[in-house]
């Protein structure tokens, strides 16, 4: 008698223990697929974040050109203001403005046509890195930049690179 | 025999009853736990729209749009937008013009560019369907509170009176409710609606506007129950249309005043950059420098006005209208002249 009713018992906890795993072993399976959905997320977000620096430099009251010329031509940046912009916003104190706009990015803008025998002009205007970024996305967008000086309008290529951990 | 299965019988139903409390208690643990996080996930989500509009609010002017959310209470303050406890997110220079609390489930919003008198920044204003705009005013095309009402979204819930008459504005169970006076109406001596007696005195609240669409003053006032009268909080200066248009959906003085002063900051920083171009011009441009020259002394008057104000945190307005309008007749004069543009 004594062994049956220890058998039972046996029983019960031998059931109870399978349930539990099983329960675990779903536990940890729902996890991971949520952990994989995160992982998806987190990189749409970075990119969906990426495509709105990019949309927020273009629309950049700082760079864009005059409004006689913005009024017909879209995507146009001021040569002027560019340099101008590039030693204001790379100031220490201004870096930290930014840092609210464009996080961790970097933002270039280079001429490319027409050709000046490799004397392209180049800006940098606004960098800040992290040391331990995992993914880095770079967004290229064609600009037109206006010389107001010499009232002509050329081809530049806007390079967002925006990284995330 | 007999003592021995009752005791057998006991503890099997100890041990089923323990068993079952357990898995009881795990299952609801898991069931409370996934109710929080998909609580949070859904007030995230909502952030993540507000964070969406703000960002779109820098590349769109003159735009204005509402969008349906989950039902929530979204709480704004000086630099951060929140919803309740573990969801919220700071800025550094906010610009948002909206009540403290937005609830319901649908933000209305609007854009506008704040120009001094280049564009420096937009100004974006947000504020949920069931908040209540009363307007007083002059209905005339012409009208300052003609041309203000044009400039409000359409999607707003906006009445128009042409009279301030209390006794004849009813309770529409509206959780706030904005009063907007023109035209020098007396607002002080005059009663608020009985029919909003039981609302809260923060939620209903008014302002009165004194000036045209270039610059002048904001009065703020607020419901006080004890006498039955509206409570004066203090006035702030404005700045062109588009700060008014804030006045009008910020929450009260101070709310008005972070924003302005965040505003006011951009506005530093971008002259600062017409500054520096203005000086590249006349090394280029030599034959325009007795313009560019003249110019540079209304950019450099911008730029002490802009800096004193973010130092003190003491909105001005008729120094800046000033620079501001001999700014756009210096540009106007490097047009005719055929010079490069100021701005």
């Amino acid at each position: 008698m004594v062994k049956k009713s220890q058998i039972q018992i046996g029983e019960t906890i031998a059931v109870l223990f399978v349930f539990f795993i099983l329960i675990a072993v779903g536990f940890i399976f729902y996890v991971r697929i949520i952990k994989g959905n995160l992982y998806i997320e987190k990189d749409e977000l970075s990119q969906l974040n990426s495509i709105g620096i990019a949309q927020r430099v273009m629309f950049l009251p700082e760079i864009e050109c005059s409004e006689d010329v913005v009024k017909e031509v879209h995507d146009c940046f001021d040569k002027l203001k560019l340099d101008a912009t590039q030693s204001i916003m790379t100031l220490p104190p201004n870096q930290l403005y930014y840092y609210d706009m464009f996080e961790f990015s970097e933002i270039k803008i280079s001429e490319i046509y027409p050709d000046k025998n490799n004397q392209y002009n180049k800006w940098t205007l606004y960098s800040k890195t992290q040391k331990d970024f995992k993914n880095k996305f770079a967004t290229n967008m064609p600009v037109s930049l206006y010389d107001p000086i010499t009232r002509r309008r050329e081809f530049g290529v806007l390079t967002i690179e925006t990284l995330s951990k | 025999m007999f003592k021995k299965r009752g005791f057998e019988i006991q503890f099997n139903w100890i041990f089923v009853l323990i068993a079952g409390t357990a898995i009881l208690l795990f299952f609801t643990v898991i069931a409370v736990k996934q109710r929080s996080l998909s609580e949070t996930s859904a007030k995230a989500t909502v952030l993540k729209s507000v964070d969406a509009i703000i960002t779109s609010a820098s590349v769109s002017t003159d735009t204005t749009d509402q969008l349906t959310i989950p039902n929530s209470n979204i709480e704004v303050q000086c630099n951060s937008v929140s919803l309740g406890s573990g969801v919220s997110k700071s800025y550094q220079n906010l610009i948002l013009f909206s009540p403290s609390l937005i609830k319901g489930d649908k933000i209305v919003w609007q854009t506008m560019p704040f120009s001094a008198p280049f564009r420096a920044t937009n100004l974006l204003y947000m504020t949920g369907q069931q908040v209540r705009y009363i307007i007083i005013g002059a209905n005339a095309p012409n009208s300052l509170a003609g041309r203000v009402v044009k400039s409000l979204t359409s999607y707003l819930g906006k009445e128009f009176y042409q009279e301030y008459q209390h006794e004849n504005i009813k309770n529409t169970n509206n959780y706030k409710v904005k009063f907007i006076f023109f035209d020098n109406l007396n607002i002080k001596d005059n009663n608020f609606p009985s029919s909003l007696v039981k609302m809260q005195d923060s939620d209903v609240t008014a302002i009165k506007i004194i000036g045209n669409e270039e610059k002048g003053n904001v009065e703020f006032y607020q419901k006080n129950s004890q006498n039955g009268k509206w409570n004066s909080k203090g006035s702030s200066p404005y700045f062109g249309k588009s700060s008014l248009i804030g006045a009008i959906y910020a929450d009260n003085k101070e709310m008005y005043e972070c924003n302005m002063i965040n505003a006011i900051k951009k506005l530093n920083v971008v002259n600062k950059i017409y500054t520096n171009r203005l000086g590249n011009l006349k090394i280029k441009k030599p034959e325009c420098d007795s313009i560019y020259s003249k110019a540079e002394l209304s950019l450099n008057a911008i730029n002490s006005i802009t800096q004193n104000i973010v130092e003190t945190n003491i909105i001005t307005n008729e120094e800046l209208a000033s620079a501001t309008s001999s700014l756009i007749g210096f540009n106007g004069e490097a047009q005719r002249s055929s010079c490069p543009l100021i701005y």
